[in-house]
């Protein structure tokens, strides 16, 4: 009979596995879109989305991570002099997305980083338990 | 006597109990890092005295065979308090990862310690337990 307490924290840092993966696609979104302008005259181009985390419970008494979704960034869109451009409205004015591929680019070391802890905490749980086997194993000898 | 009733390997058995518990707080600490609000918690120090307290909760057991299931995963010994790590952010996150990998670490080195020792008894047992003139 597997130890409840061990799946509850491998059960914990695989929901963190899944959140991070998840915002990486979000940043993966801002990042292909920062330049999406938008397709109608004068109109709002890609407005650069933030992902929302908030706790969840992934088994009795252990509260693991989930992204709940997207909320837009509310930064105000760049607006450059393009009267060329299909998306300029009637003063020949762009808006381009708030998309910065700086920030993008922290944001991505972030989520690696907390991705590769979860991961540290999978394998020293498994590496635990490996060497609690081992006591059967070595024993008498 | 179960084995339970060597005061070392109760000892033993109970500090793997509270790492493997610290364990699963130090793994949602490392999830929620990017939760707003959220304040990490841990375990109070280990203690014997305070564990057998906690395991004293559990099941009475009054027939041979019968194994005393242990209540303390959330009672008293290894209940989880608040600890903030040393920084806050803006938005109400007070997980450090590096400090939670400290914790992990320690935890990790304390319970192989743990596994060594209870190695070691189970080894001394046997060989007390051999018969005299015998090897194997």
């Amino acid at each position: 009979m597997a130890d409840p307490l061990i799946n509850a924290t491998l059960g914990i840092a695989a929901s963190a596995l899944q959140a991070q993966q998840a915002r990486m696609r979000v940043i993966a979104e801002n990042l292909a879109n920062a330049d999406s302008v938008s397709t109608t005259a004068g109109g709002d181009p890609y407005q650069r989305q933030i992902s929302v985390f908030a706790p969840e419970e992934v088994q009795k008494g252990a509260t693991g991570v989930k992204m709940t979704g997207v909320r837009p960034d509310a930064t105000p869109f760049t607006i450059v002099h393009d009267p060329g451009n299909p998306a300029a409205n009637a003063n020949g004015d762009v808006k381009l997305p708030n998309v910065d591929p700086l920030t993008e680019a922290l944001d991505m070391k972030e989520a690696q980083r907390a991705y590769e802890a979860s991961l540290n905490v999978i394998t020293t749980v498994r590496s635990m338990q490996m060497k609690t086997l081992n006591i059967l194993t070595q024993q008498g000898g | 006597m179960g084995l339970d009733d060597i005061p070392l390997l109760a000892m033993l058995k109970s500090k793997m109990s509270y790492v493997n518990a610290r364990e699963q707080v130090v793994a949602q600490n490392v999830a929620n890092a990017d939760t707003p609000g959220y304040t990490p918690q841990d375990l109070k120090p280990f203690s014997f005295a305070a564990m057998t307290e906690a395991a004293g909760a559990g099941l009475i057991v009054d027939q041979p065979g019968q194994m005393a299931l242990s209540k303390s995963t959330k009672t008293g010994a290894l209940k989880p308090v608040d600890t903030p790590d040393t920084e806050a952010r803006i938005d109400g996150n007070q997980v450090v990862l590096e400090d939670q990998m400290n914790k992990l670490i320690q935890s990790r080195i304390d319970y192989e310690t743990a596994v060594d020792f209870y190695q070691q008894s189970m080894s001394m047992i046997t060989t007390a337990a051999r018969a005299p003139g015998k090897s194997a």
